[in-house]
């Protein structure tokens, strides 16, 4: 059960939270379980509703029943942009490598691959919006999308010039 | 007989590398043009695409997640073959576009394409090692099949007769091509419960349907603003429902921010448990109408005003692309006397071309409905020709209608005579454009595996049965549509006359209803009505004649088929019918 990054390289789950919020070897507790202050990570499900007080979680794993359901996107970006909550997000579940790039720009940073899935080759791409790309790379397909997202939270109609 | 084109051997026939039309002139025309971003992101899309496929050729993705992949590449597969739906943006082409889908059809394909009720263009026979050269072969013409299969947000879809119709209020495309973009690769919306399709009409007559769509949205101005309605809801499929209305002039810079926040409520809340109840009208009607708009507005107070609002210069940039062109004046043309001395043209000229906004001109409707050939079947000798008309007759422009015609919209008035006889001679001028003929019919058993019975052999019997064009005329217009199952891809719900194939027994069999209709004048949509018990293939066409007389002899001075039927109602067409009240 390999961890990756928004780079797609393996990683320990020590070293990818910051020391403020040290997240290896962390408690990951269902919500019905979890209380803000035991300090441990918090796990969701995608008929969970997102509250404030998740926000106080070090880390937040979010659970994808099958590859094909959008629902824990919606719950990104609602932990993101209405709840501001700036710990670690994590993919966990049917994690599939080809939907990665758009779990990157709902703004997850740690995508927890299921056994027997192969691992996508790695791609630099640091600052996560999956935007890297030259379309073959499956962790960083392309240079731009049209939409406002969580790591470019406005569209390419306010940052790019468009016309040319 | 349905006639199929010999089949070309896929290892002799000839591969062009590159196509020798695109150097033609392009003169200006009134459509969306891609600047280097949309070239840069569709070119990518193709290689993203080619790699997806090469895993899955090299067996590093399996089936059900490749599935996934090619759906939202337009890459879905039927009961014979692969079909490959590429994107036609709400219904329009330019000339070049079109006989690069010729080029495709003749190289790809065996020699035909299939127009879609819903404006899209449709290859049978693609082989799925071959789809990335085609759709890059699309990329070349700025074209592609993002999101024409699987549960992601469609291509939008609206009047094919934009910009050019008497009776529109605003021209509906700028506001499409911003969905486009908004919908293409959405970080959020591309994993839905099920296909999510929105329609927009800016006309007094709607022909986009909205009524019948995921979401509904009628444009209008009213104080100098650009306002929406928004409709929720609507659908055909197995369970019928006409679209409610949730919110009324929605100023235009919030287009987006009030989308986000339906689909978001969709995204999360629409059940994903049952494929037959994943459509947003099964969660509106779970939450009621109120409360789904309640659950909307709560999110998009949230979201209104956000970085998504749109700004005055993007709807600008959009604007620029259609801006209404400047009609060169026509020579005065006697179109009286050319009909006078030819009743076929005039025939022609009564069914199939409309009035056009710019004195002198007129949109021209090529149909595809001869009988013996599948409603919407195109050769690739047909494509380019209408390619050609387009450049000939117009400023190179072309549209699809969801009735699975070609639409020239440009056409000017002294020419028409000049593209009848090309047309007659391309077997694309058959006067039937609205007539009981102008049968919307989707694949079928012929081609599709959900299919409960066939729908083209129906279609053609029917044409075949009425073939007399006085009698269709004096008969008015009909809509007559027919779907194989009841996915309802050929909208028999709202058919004038509607069938639907199903399955007794093991059995094909056909349900017959009537009066539905898509959005009539001002009109808003309705489900047609099941006339009696269903019934085998050979007696569809006595049943079609008995309804048919039974308007005949039912209606008053100039009523049309569903005027007569909204008076009377379905008792009388079952009594006559069936012997019976
Ligand atoms: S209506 Fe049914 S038979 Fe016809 S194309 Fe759709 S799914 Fe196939």
């Amino acid at each position: 059960m390999a961890l990756l990054n928004r780079n797609g390289e393996v990683i320990e789950p020590s070293s990818i939270s910051d020391g403020a919020n040290p997240a290896g070897g962390l408690a990951i507790t269902p919500l019905a379980q979890w209380t803000p202050e035991r300090g441990e990570g918090l796990l969701l499900e995608p008929t969970d509703e997102p509250e404030a007080a998740h926000t106080r979680a070090p880390l937040i794993a979010i659970n994808f029943p099958a590859f094909s359901d959008g629902r824990g996107l919606s719950l990104a970006v609602l932990l993101r942009t209405r709840y501001g909550f700036e710990g670690e997000l994590r993919a966990v579940g049917d994690v599939h490598p080809d939907v990665i790039h758009y779990m990157k720009r709902c703004g997850f940073d740690t995508f927890q691959m299921p056994e027997g899935r192969k691992l996508p080759p790695a791609a630099n791409d640091a600052n996560g919006d999956g935007a890297r790309g030259n379309g073959a790379s499956t962790l960083a397909p392309y240079s731009d999308y049209y939409q406002a997202s969580v790591i470019h939270p406005e569209p390419a109609y306010r940052r790019v010039r468009r016309g040319a | 007989m349905l006639v199929s084109p010999a089949i070309p051997d896929r290892k002799t026939r000839e591969r062009k590398t590159a196509c020798t039309h695109l150097s033609a002139d392009r003169r200006p025309i009134q459509m969306y043009q891609y600047d280097t971003f949309d070239r840069q992101f569709v070119n990518e899309r193709v290689s993203h695409y080619r790699a997806q496929t090469e895993r899955y050729l090299a067996g590093e993705l399996k089936e059900d997640e490749f599935l996934q992949l090619r759906l939202r590449n337009g890459l879905y597969v039927q009961r014979l073959a692969p079909m490959l739906r590429v994107a036609v943006p709400y219904g329009t082409l330019n000339s070049t576009q079109l006989r690069q889908l010729a080029f495709i059809a003749r190289n790809f394909d065996r020699g035909y394409g299939h127009l879609s009720t819903r404006q899209n263009v449709q290859f049978n026979w693609p082989l799925l090692e071959e789809v990335p050269d085609i759709l890059a072969a699309l990329a070349e013409v700025d074209m592609h099949a993002i999101q024409t299969s699987g549960s992601c947000i469609r291509n939008v879809t609206t009047d094919q007769f934009a910009g050019v119709a008497r009776d529109e209020w605003l021209d509906p495309r700028p506001f499409c091509e911003i969905i486009r973009q908004w919908s293409t690769s959405h970080p959020e919306f591309d994993w839905l419960p099920r296909k999510f399709k929105i329609a927009i009409t800016g006309a007094r007559q709607d022909r986009a349907a909205i009524a019948v769509h995921d979401i509904g949205l009628k444009v209008y101005q009213a104080d100098g603003r650009t306002l929406f309605d928004v409709f929720v809801g609507g659908g055909l499929g197995r369970t019928p429902v006409i679209a409610e209305q949730i919110r009324s002039g929605l100023s235009v810079e919030h287009l987006l921010t009030y989308l986000e926040a339906i689909m978001r409520v969709y995204n999360r809340y629409g059940r994903r448990d049952n494929k037959y109840k994943a459509r947003i009208k099964i969660l509106v009607r779970a939450m009621t109408a109120e409360g789904f708009q309640a659950r909307v507005d709560e999110e998009w107070a949230h979201l209104k005003d956000g970085p998504s609002t749109l700004t005055a210069e993007e709807i600008e940039r959009m604007h620029t692309h259609f801006l209404p062109r400047d009609y060169p004046a026509q020579a005065p043309v006697d179109l009286d006397a050319q009909r006078l001395a030819n009743p076929a043209f005039s025939r022609w000229v009564e069914q199939n071309v409309v009035p056009h906004r710019a004195s002198g001109y007129a949109a021209v409707t090529l149909s595809t409905k001869l009988t013996g050939v599948p409603p919407g079947d195109v050769s690739d000798t047909q494509m380019a020709a209408v390619a050609d008309w387009a450049d000939d007759y117009g400023f190179g422009e072309i549209r699809i209608s969801h009735e699975q015609n070609f639409v020239l919209p440009d056409v000017p008035e002294a020419k028409l005579l000049e593209l009848w006889e090309r047309a007659l001679a391309a077997q694309l001028a058959a006067p039937n454009a609205g007539l009981i003929s102008d049968i919307i019919c989707c694949p079928g058993g012929d081609y599709c595996s959900l299919a409960n019975a066939k729908s083209i052999p129906v279609a053609e019997a029917i044409q075949i049965a009425l073939g007399d064009l006085d009698y269709q005329h004096d008969l008015g217009p009909i809509d007559l549509n027919i779907s194989g199952c009841m996915n309802a891809c050929g909208h028999h719900h709202v058919g004038h006359i509607g069938i639907l194939g199903v399955d007794k027994k093991g059995s094909e069999f056909y349900q017959i209803s009537l009066g539905g209709h898509a959005g009539h004048g001002e009109l808003p949509a309705s489900l047609g009505q099941i006339v009696g018990p269903s019934v085998a293939r050979d007696e569809v066409v006595e049943i079609i004649e008995k309804i048919l007389a039974t308007y005949v002899a039912l209606r008053e001075e100039g009523e049309t088929f569903l005027a007569c039927f909204q008076r009377t109602g379905i008792e009388p067409f079952k009594e006559r019918i069936y012997g019976t009240a």
